[in-house]
This record gives C-alpha cells, sequence and structure tokens, in this order.
C-alpha cells in the first residue's frame, strides 16, 4: 500500500497536488482513499464535483456521537476515490489538532484499511506540522513517505524547509521520512533555480515539476481535478507520470 | 527535572484552592475538568464536605468537548443548573485540559453573566499552580464583585483573610483567631472564608482593618487598601507573645499609624516549613515565647516582604532538602510527610498542613492560636 503525506505552505496548492495526484492513481487503476487533515475541509472538493463529504468533526459535532459506518464520514468521488475530511472545531475554539488524532482514531475503530482494502492513502495535511496533531499522519501505521509542495516563492521555502526539518526530527521515532518535493510553479523569477537549490542544500529530490496552468482553475471552478477534466494536457501528464513513479517504486 | 517531587507530594493545586475559598459563600463553583476525579476537589481536599453543603460542580469534560471547543455546552449546563440551584454567584474555573486547549474563562463568564444576571467569575486556574494561586484569585474576585467601599465604618472592625481548612483545617483555629480579637477589644467583622455570616461578609468594606492569616488572603487585602482605604496587617496570632505584639499593630494600622513587622533576619538551628504568613508568625512566636530563632522555608508563593533575609522560598525538593543537610539544623517543624527529607539526627517536630497531607494526619492539626505553644514545640 502506498501511503502518502502532502504538506506544504498554506495556499500552495496542496489540495490541488493531492488531489491530481489522487485522480492519476485512481485513472492507473488503484483503489485510493484521501483524507484532507484541514479544518477547512476543502482538500476533497474536486474529486467530488464540488459537493462536499461532511467532515469528521461536524458529523461528530452534529450528532454527539460517533458514526457507525465509514459511510457516515465519507464519500465516493472521481474513478471511486474514497473522501474523507477531518474537518476540525468552529475557528477560534477548541483544539484541531487533537481533532486529527481522534480522527484517525475512529478510523481506525471503523476499520477502514480492512474495509475498502485501498492501494494508495493520500493525507493532506494542513500547511506547516504546527503541534503533534499536524503530525498524526506521518506516525508509524499512517504515513511513510512525505511529499512536500513548494513554489520558488521564498516563504513557500521557508515553510518547505520547517516542514524537513520537523520530519528530520522524527527520524528515531520510525514516522515517515521526506521522498521530495513537488515543484508547484507560480511563474516567479529564476524559479526552479531557487526550488533546485533549497532541494540540494536539504537532500530532497524534485520528484515532479508542475506548471503553472490555467487549466487547474478552470477545471476547479467546475468542481473537478485537471486529470478529470482534461486527462490529456501537460499538467495531468505531469501527475500521472507521478503517479506511475511512486507506484514503481512500491513495486 | 527541577521542581520535581520524588519523595514529598505536591502541594494541592489551584482548583482545590478556588473549591474552598468559594466552599461557604454561597456560589456556584464550575470545575472546568473530565468528570471521574472529582473526589480530587472535594472529598480528598475539603473535610467540610460531609459536614456542610456546597455547590461545587465538575463540568464532565470530554475528549470531543476539547476539540470542538465546545462552550456552548458548558455554559448552557451551567445555566440550567443555575436556574435550578438558584446560587449568589456563579465562578468557572479551568484545569490542565482547558489549557490546552485555552478556554477563555473570562468570556465564558460574561456569557452565563448575560444569560443568568447572576455574578459571575473566570478563574484562571490550570491545575498545575498551588491552592494559593487558585484560593487567592478567587477571594479576590469574590471581593470585587460583592464588597464596596463604606464610609460607614464600625468602630474596632477587623475583617479575616484567608481562612480556608487547607491551611487551618477543621480544628478550633479559626474561632480561637476570633476568640483572640475579641478579647482584645475588636469586633470581628467578615472572616473570609469559614464560619461567617452572608451580612457579615457583605459588609466587609465596613471594617477598620484587614488581618491576613494565610498568602490566600493577601490579594484581597491590598485590593482592599489600594479600592477602599483598609489597611491589613498579615500574621496569624500564635503562641502568646507574638498574639500579644500582633493585637498592638492591629489598634495601630486602625488609628492610621504605620505597623512593624515583627520578623527579623536570625537565623537559628530551627526550619520551618510551611505557608509563608503563617511559618512566619511561628517563627515569630518561637523567638518571642521559646527565645528560639528558627528561618523559614517556604514552598509556596509568598509575598517576598514577609520573608526575611534568613527564610527562602524555595519550590525544589533537592533545594529543601539541601538546605534541611546543613550542619546547623538541629530541628524541623513541617508536615510529617517531610520526613523522608530530614536527616536522621535532626528532630522533626510535626505540624501536619492540610493542603499538603490531606486527611493523612487532619487530626493533628494544632491549634496554636493565642496559648502557650512550649510544650507543643518543646
Amino acid at each position: 500500500m502506498i501511503k502518502l503525506a502532502i504538506y506544504g505552505k498554506g495556499g500552495i496548492g496542496k489540495s490541488t497536488c493531492t488531489a491530481n495526484l489522487a485522480a492519476a492513481f485512481a485513472t492507473l487503476g488503484k483503489r485510493v482513499i484521501q483524507i484532507g487533515c484541514d479544518p477547512k475541509a476543502d482538500s476533497t472538493i474536486n474529486l467530488l464535483g464540488g459537493s462536499p463529504v461532511t467532515p469528521v468533526m461536524n458529523w461528530l459535532r452534529e450528532h454527539d456521537d460517533e458514526p457507525d459506518s465509514i459511510e457516515d464520514i465519507s464519500k465516493i468521488g472521481f474513478r471511486n476515490i474514497l473522501c474523507i475530511e477531518t474537518g476540525g472545531p468552529t475557528p477560534g475554539l477548541g483544539c484541531a489538532g487533537r481533532g486529527i488524532i481522534t480522527t484517525f482514531k475512529l478510523l481506525e475503530e471503523l476499520e477502514l484499511f480492512a474495509k475498502y482494502q485501498p492501494d494508495v492513502v493520500l493525507y493532506d495535511v494542513l500547511g506547516d506540522v504546527v503541534c503533534g496533531g499536524f503530525a498524526a499522519p506521518i506516525r508509524e501505521g499512517y504515513a511513510e513517505k512525505v511529499l512536500i509542495v513548494t513554489s520558488g516563492e521564498k516563504m513557500a521555502l521557508y515553510a518547505a524547509n520547517n516542514i524537513g526539518n520537523a520530519v528530520n526530527n522524527f527520524e528515531d521515532r520510525s514516522y515517515a521520512t521526506v521522498r521530495g518535493i513537488i515543484m508547484n510553479r507560480r511563474n516567479v523569477e529564476n524559479e526552479e533555480e531557487k526550488v533546485r537549490s533549497f532541494a540540494d542544500s536539504a537532500g530532497y529530490p524534485i520528484i515532479a515539476d508542475i506548471p503553472r496552468s490555467a487549466d487547474i482553475t478552470k477545471y476547479e471552478d467546475m468542481g473537478k481535478t485537471v486529470i478529470e477534466g482534461d486527462p490529456e494536457c501537460e499538467t495531468s501528464k505531469r501527475f500521472l507520470t507521478l503517479a506511475k513513479q511512486l507506484i514503481a517504486e512500491d513495486t | 527535572m527541577k521542581n520535581l517531587g520524588l519523595i514529598t507530594p505536591c502541594y494541592t493545586a489551584d482548583t482545590s484552592g478556588v473549591c474552598s475559598m468559594l466552599y461557604e459563600l454561597g456560589g456556584m463553583v464550575v470545575v472546568h475538568d473530565a468528570s471521574g476525579c472529582n473526589s480530587t476537589y472535594t472529598t480528598h481536599d475539603e473535610p467540610r464536605w460531609t459536614v456542610k453543603k456546597s455547590m461545587i460542580y465538575i463540568s464532565a469534560f470530554t475528549e470531543l468537548d476539547a476539540i470542538m471547543g465546545n462552550d456552548e455546552k458548558l455554559i448552557s449546563d451551567i445555566c440550567a443548573a443555575a436556574a435550578d440551584q438558584k446560587p449568589k454567584f456563579i465562578a468557572v474555573c479551568g484545569s490542565p485540559m482547558p489549557m490546552m486547549t485555552g478556554v477563555d474563562f473570562d468570556a465564558i463568564a460574561s456569557e452565563i453573566r448575560i444569560r443568568t444576571g447572576l455574578p459571575t467569575m473566570g478563574l484562571h486556574t490550570t491545575g498545575t499552580h498551588s491552592y494559593i494561586d487558585g484560593a487567592s484569585e478567587a477571594l479576590l474576585e469574590y471581593v470585587k464583585l460583592f464588597i464596596s467601599y463604606s464610609a460607614d465604618k464600625i468602630p474596632g472592625s477587623v475583617n479575616i483573610l484567608g481562612a480556608t481548612p487547607l491551611d487551618f483545617g477543621l480544628n478550633t483555629s479559626i474561632s480561637s483567631i476570633r476568640d483572640w480579637l475579641a478579647e482584645n477589644g475588636f469586633t470581628v467583622n467578615a472572616v473570609f472564608a469559614m464560619d461567617s455570616q452572608p451580612e457579615d461578609l457583605l459588609n466587609a468594606g465596613k471594617a477598620e482593618a484587614n488581618l491576613v492569616i494565610s498568602q490566600t488572603g493577601y490579594a484581597a487585602a491590598e485590593y482592599m487598601r489600594r479600592q477602599f482605604g483598609i489597611p491589613y496587617l498579615c500574621g496569624v496570632p500564635i503562641g502568646r507573645g507574638y498574639a500579644l505584639y500582633l493585637a498592638e499593630q492591629l489598634r495601630k494600622i486602625i488609628q492610621k499609624s504605620s505597623a512593624k513587622p515583627f520578623r527579623r533576619a536570625s537565623g537559628g538551628d530551627t526550619i520551618l516549613i510551611g505557608e509563608g504568613i503563617q511559618s512566619v508568625s511561628i517563627a515569630n512566636a518561637l523567638a518571642l515565647d521559646k527565645q528560639t530563632n528558627a528561618h523559614v522555608i517556604c514552598p509556596l508563593p509568598v509575598t517576598e516582604t514577609m520573608l526575611s533575609a534568613c527564610d527562602r522560598q524555595l519550590y525544589a525538593e533537592e533545594d529543601i532538602q539541601t538546605e534541611l543537610h546543613a550542619d546547623t539544623v538541629k530541628t524541623v517543624i513541617a508536615d510529617p510527610l517531610y520526613r523522608p527529607l530530614i536527616p536522621a539526627n535532626v528532630k522533626l517536630i510535626e505540624l501536619p498542613h492540610f493542603a499538603f497531607s490531606g486527611r493523612c494526619y487532619a487530626d493533628r492539626i494544632p491549634d496554636l492560636i493565642n496559648r502557650n505553644t512550649e510544650e507543643y514545640f518543646a
């Protein structure tokens, strides 16, 4: 089973990359689960035609009890991708990090993996590794590899470095390790050079180069990934290539 | 790992301080904490639990409440309970879990006040500080809510601040302090917060002076000095000589003269461990009645000016142990649970402290007020 966690600066395109990667895996015939680990709960929306799943935290809040089945807190999206969102508390209250841990515990109790038998699980994690809850997706038993999404923008690279450091801090704990960088281009000056410089210094390979494309926005406006909207376009090809590479590494 | 207690227990926590100080004041106290350990706040730290009713509640905080920041559930539960129980006020205080999720108790208290129309206080306990902090804040907030300035003073009247079983147990000490005040011509006004009538409490602003008998009363005394011009004196009338001295000083401050603190840097071969104001008072009593020089180790928050140069404020067990192992130490006066820190050749005079050893030695907490103490400290 391929288990990946996708981290990166807020707004850098983590959810876009994760959803497109999920769609690519599914297009290649894999059984995929995508779990959005962000209180905003918008990770999977473009796999669901713009019709969002009820986040786990919302379900718990509304029912004041735990769900009885995976179906209560998931929705089937593009090419049978199982979509789950942790969601979070009312902004400004509670503890979103703890919410992620509780969601994972709940998914274990509901025997998600045993029942759904996925080939690929993708965790799309909010911004930085700000507390224990947001490190939960890289704990043993969850993601095995981390993909860091960054552009050549200074703050995105800064966040990528922080994420890398956080993951490296856990090297004695059998947590996930950084597999590489997804360069999500923003067309800043000398972008490739800047990202490559960071990647080289950190010792991470750039495993995908996603061009800045109007197609992504166009299809997201329609509630779709670019893979769903136009699987033949260059952006889709890049995601499909990445998916193929990761599948090859797993076999 | 400084401040780690390997051998000795820790003093009871701020949450218990809140419950203890507010126990008899007619309010509803809600500790925002998980259910299952309620007895920590009440039965273990509250000897009045079986003899006096009080509205102490636990919110039964759940993991989901913590994640969701489910303040509304807490607020509506409290409002419903208040409608049923009709308390005079509502106090809401925290514990470790709300501390971790940053619950805003001021805002919660404010919402409850708006919905119920009752006076409320949001207290900032975390369960990680000593009872002094919780009791002190609770009394201060009570005074802010209910006590106002009065130009109509009751001649010779004195409030007692800082009376809780955590520092005095449930023996006759507080009534002995009342008797001592009466014997010296003072009128006992409010006693915060044991065995006082509601009308006396509300008349606290009419007192001419405050007597602070533990650190838990200090913040409220200081507030009443600043806001109402009521002078205060810190001390417990322990022994004969110091009780006389304290009465004289009380007269002085009522007559608008300055009180002279008795405490002197004296050293000596005796060490007292305990709550600051009470320990300093015992040291003063020993100096006057027994001509024994003692210095104090205070492992709790205390106003610095209470201590002399020879006294120490030490929180770490290892630091206390080091101090007790000095060659000059011959006698230690402390709670029996300090015994493991005391060298075998040093005499321990047991002085149980409810906030430290709870019910273990509760029946051995002495009333030392205004009486000969030579025998006890022999």
